[in-house]
């Protein structure tokens, strides 16, 4: 800048400090003029734009708060709302389909529960991804810019996308009543499924543009459309979509597994506890059911990550990312947890007599999930001093050095999701007496089957020790994960055969649930919901200093990855918020429900409307509880 | 008081909150927000009491050319560069090494010449060397060999020949690469190495 410019800007400076004290006893015509010169100027600047050659602005920050971290709670929320958002509609339509397949009607009841909500989560949704444009365009200008010149196709069709969903949601809603019979009915069902169709491409276009973030592709000279379809056929475009498709069905699970905790723990009626009791079941089903499938999604995105950059995957393995995933293995630990003492407490409560019979195992499982979550905490080094580190032989512990590393982890993840699953075919076969004059040989099949699984599996898990890292890697947990999905291919369907014939001996008893087993609802749902945020994290910090790995350059302030205790805190208080606006939107939605069950006459209700937590025991309920 | 410290003052808060609140309040709603304080503020609790690592963004090491007088200088540089910032170490080994994904680096000086050398770190693919494993059959490694010399690692024509230095001097080869050859900031560059397009290596590759 020149003398001279300098200059005039005194000049300038001095004319304007002179006509606003001048001017200060007419603020408000001042205001006004202000306001209107304004107006009639805005077409100025588009000429000016021509005219200014100053560079153009790379980032803009927020005092104090900093714009990173408005960026990370603002981007953190619109995807676990999103998340929700394209959660609930398989959820619904599943229970929909069941209901319409099986003619049970309260799964249609429950399809329609949380389809309510969908309308007013959709529109808190795309707010906070309204924002979240709102504040990338300004506080990342050049980056976004960058990006839409890429992708600027795939943001049109994102547009037609909202359109066609957001149409197809109206009808699905506001067709529900009228559309229940017959034709209509199937026509509904289609209508649902043309809801999932759109969502699940709403999910994978967005998915696109971070992916192409974490692993670009050369993008070579060609037509709009054919750049655009390069950047999005990136190495983690499919990993990530199949992963966040199960994510998303685990959160939707588990968030109608809280949201039914919750009404369970406050219900004033039998009837209330009844139904919540039961919803928080199908909520807990359906988040395991997903929860089953995510490590193997999990596991190709980690293998796709290491093959398109091997840098990449040390960094967040083996770099400074390394311990983020001993917390990954306590939260998904404590969700295993959760979930398996979830269908504990339901044999024991819902199924009167269950609870001796199947102790032993409750507590056997009880102990290997702990087991199994101890291996999988284990660091693979140690933060020791030199004196400790001399002591053990290095920093490596000679036993925990042993456990730690991934072959340990991957078998003992492997052992867990069968815990699991065993847990469930549990719950299934209580209350229930085999009649069929196979079933002998099927269980001794079925136990085989486990038993042989299991070995192979922790065969595999020691050889891993011995084998190159690669074949480790591409065979041995390939071999595990396979075992695994073999096991479940073969018990689940044998199991349905034989309890098609099988005699039911004890009713399952709905509403009997201790208070704690709506906590533990809670608690898996904000487990899952943690475990998303440090995964953001991990997907974000994993680019360390790039915006788009190795092609833009992260210039700005904050470059770096701030420590795992710093983003925990961030990460908490999206959860916090994220729980805070899903309660928002369920109070919302069921505000008419109340309003208008306030009108009709109660049934059923305890002595003083004393909620089920308070203390209320089953011995205050009446005996004809609805069964199974 | 360090930041650490403060952070966990503030968890053991939350924490507290939310066990007061489940001994006090009786109404649901306001519970389940306690139990949800306690999960998060353990959760932040545990979280600091892991390592706390940062990831800062690579200071871009300046190549200062006047430091450099001898061969020997140059190699010293290139040594810096191949554990740090030109990242060889995360995938090569200097001696054997069965798990590691790329090929063993020792003697590779003394084995490959310099022009070939330079050609294998800014054109990977141009010839694939099969033979090039000391002892066993050829064998395809599983990681790929990028472009060093383009993003993300990016290495100067100046950071390149100083690693090859390197590579030279620990094979106990005479370092061919001469101070006098690098790039001064401010002038022309010279041609990526002016013997590139000779030499028997490099003819076999173009032939291939």
């Amino acid at each position: 800048m020149g003398d001279d410019e300098v200059r005039a800007m005194g000049h300038q400076g001095g004319w304007i400090q002179r006509l606003l004290r001048s001017g200060s006893n007419h603020a408000g015509a001042l205001l006004g003029f202000a306001v209107a010169v304004g107006l009639f100027s805005l077409p100025a600047l588009v000429f000016g734009a021509d005219v200014a050659p100053a560079a153009p602005t790379e980032y803009r920050d927020v005092p104090y708060v900093g714009s990173r971290n408005v960026i990370w709670v603002i981007a953190q929320l619109h995807l676990l709302l999103a998340g929700f958002v394209l959660g609930v509609p398989i959820f619904a339509w599943v229970c929909e389909v069941v209901a319409w397949k099986g003619g049970e009607k309260r799964y249609d009841k429950l399809a329609k529960e949380f389809t309510k909500l969908l309308t007013s989560a959709y529109a808190t949704t795309a707010l906070f991804g309204g924002i979240l444009l709102f504040l990338l365009i300004s506080f990342y200008p050049k980056l976004m810019n960058y990006l839409t010149d890429i992708f600027f196709p795939s943001f049109i069709l994102y547009c037609l996308l909202f359109l066609v969903e957001t149409a197809t949601l109206y009808l699905y809603w506001y067709g529900w009543d009228a559309m229940q019979t017959g034709g209509k009915k199937t026509f509904h069902i289609f209508l649902g499924f043309l809801l999932n169709f759109f969502a699940f491409f709403i999910m994978i276009v967005p998915n696109s543009w971070a992916t192409f973030q974490a692993s670009p592709v050369v993008i070579a000279e060609g037509t709009d459309m054919a750049r655009a379809w390069a950047a999005t056929w990136n190495p983690t475009w499919w990993p990530v979509n199949i992963h966040r498709l199960i994510a998303n069905v685990v959160l939707g699970g588990y968030i109608c597994g809280a949201y039914a905790g919750i009404r369970y723990l406050s219900a004033k009626t039998t009837e209330e506890r009844d139904h919540y009791d039961w919803m928080g079941y199908v909520g807990n089903f359906i988040g395991v059911f997903g929860l089953l499938a995510l490590p193997f999604a999990g596991y190709w995105l980690m293998r796709e990550i290491y093959q398109y950059n091997q840098q990449m995957g040390i960094t967040l393995m083996g770099g400074f990312l390394s311990w983020l995933f001993i917390l990954q293995a306590m939260l998904i630990g404590v969700l295993f947890l959760g979930s398996n003492y979830y269908f504990w407490l339901g044999i024991t409560y819902r199924i009167p007599g269950s609870a001796l019979q199947y102790r032993k195992p409750m507590f056997a499982m009880l102990v290997v999930l702990l087991l199994c979550l101890a291996v999988w905490m284990t660091p693979h080094s140690l933060v020791a001093s030199l004196e400790e580190a001399a002591k053990m032989g290095g920093t490596h512990h000679p036993l925990l050095g042993v456990l730690g590393v991934m072959s340990a982890k991957m078998t003992v993840s492997n052992l867990m999701i069968l815990v699991t699953f065993m847990s469930f075919v549990m719950y299934w076969r209580a209350g229930k007496q085999d009649t069929a004059g196979w079933a002998r040989i099927a269980k001794a099949i079925m136990g085989a089957i486990l038993v042989i699984a299991s070995i192979a599996v922790i065969i595999l898990g020691v050889w891993g020790y011995f084998v190159p890292a690669i074949i480790r890697i591409n065979y041995f947990s390939t071999s595990q994960v396979l075992i695994v999905i073999g096991v479940m291919l073969t018990i689940t369907p044998l199991t349905a055969l034989l309890l098609k014939s099988a005699k039911t001996t004890t009713e399952m008893v709905w509403g009997k649930m201790p208070p704690r087993a709506g906590y533990s609802l809670v608690l898996n749902a904000v487990m899952v919901i943690l475990l998303m945020t440090l995964m953001g994290y991990a997907r974000s910090s994993s680019r360390v200093h790039w915006h788009v790995y190795g092609v833009v350059r992260d210039t700005s302030q904050y470059a770096f990855s701030p420590a795992l205790g710093y983003a925990s805190g961030i990460m908490s208080l999206c959860t916090f918020f994220f729980c805070m606006v899903v309660a928002f939107i369920f109070w919302v939605a069921t505000m008419g429900d109340k309003a208008k069950a306030a009108t009709e006459p109660k049934k059923a209700e305890l002595p003083h409307g004393m909620p089920a937590m308070a203390g209320a025991s089953s011995a205050l309920d009446k005996p004809n509880s609805t069964k199974f | 008081m360090s930041e650490v410290a403060r952070l966990q003052l503030i968890c053991l808060s939350v924490v507290g909150s939310g066990i007061l609140i489940l001994l006090f309040i009786r109404s649901v709603f306001p519970r389940v927000i306690g139990f949800v304080a306690i999960v998060l503020g353990i959760f932040m609790l545990t979280s600091l009491s892991i390592p706390q690592m940062a990831s800062l963004p690579p200071v871009e090491e300046k190549f200062d050319i006047a430091t450099v007088k001898t061969p020997t200088d140059l190699a010293a540089i290139g040594q810096k560069i191949f554990f740090s910032k030109g990242q060889c170490a995360l995938c090569h080994s200097i001696g054997p090494s069965e798990s590691a994904r790329c090929p063993d680096l020792k003697g590779i000086g003394a084995k490959l010449s310099r022009e070939f050398l330079y050609e294998s770190l800014t054109q990977p693919q141009a010839y694939v060397y099969m033979d090039y494993r000391h002892e066993g059959l050829p064998k395809h490694y599983p990681a790929d060999m990028p472009a060093i010399n383009k993003n993300p690692i990016g290495l100067s024509r100046n950071e390149i020949l100083s690693v090859i230095a390197f590579l030279q001097q620990m094979s106990g080869e005479p370092i061919s690469v001469n101070p006098s050859e690098l790039d001064v900031p401010g002038q022309v560059p010279a041609a990526p190495v002016k013997a590139a397009l000779s030499g028997p290596a490099v003819a076999v590759a173009q032939a291939h």
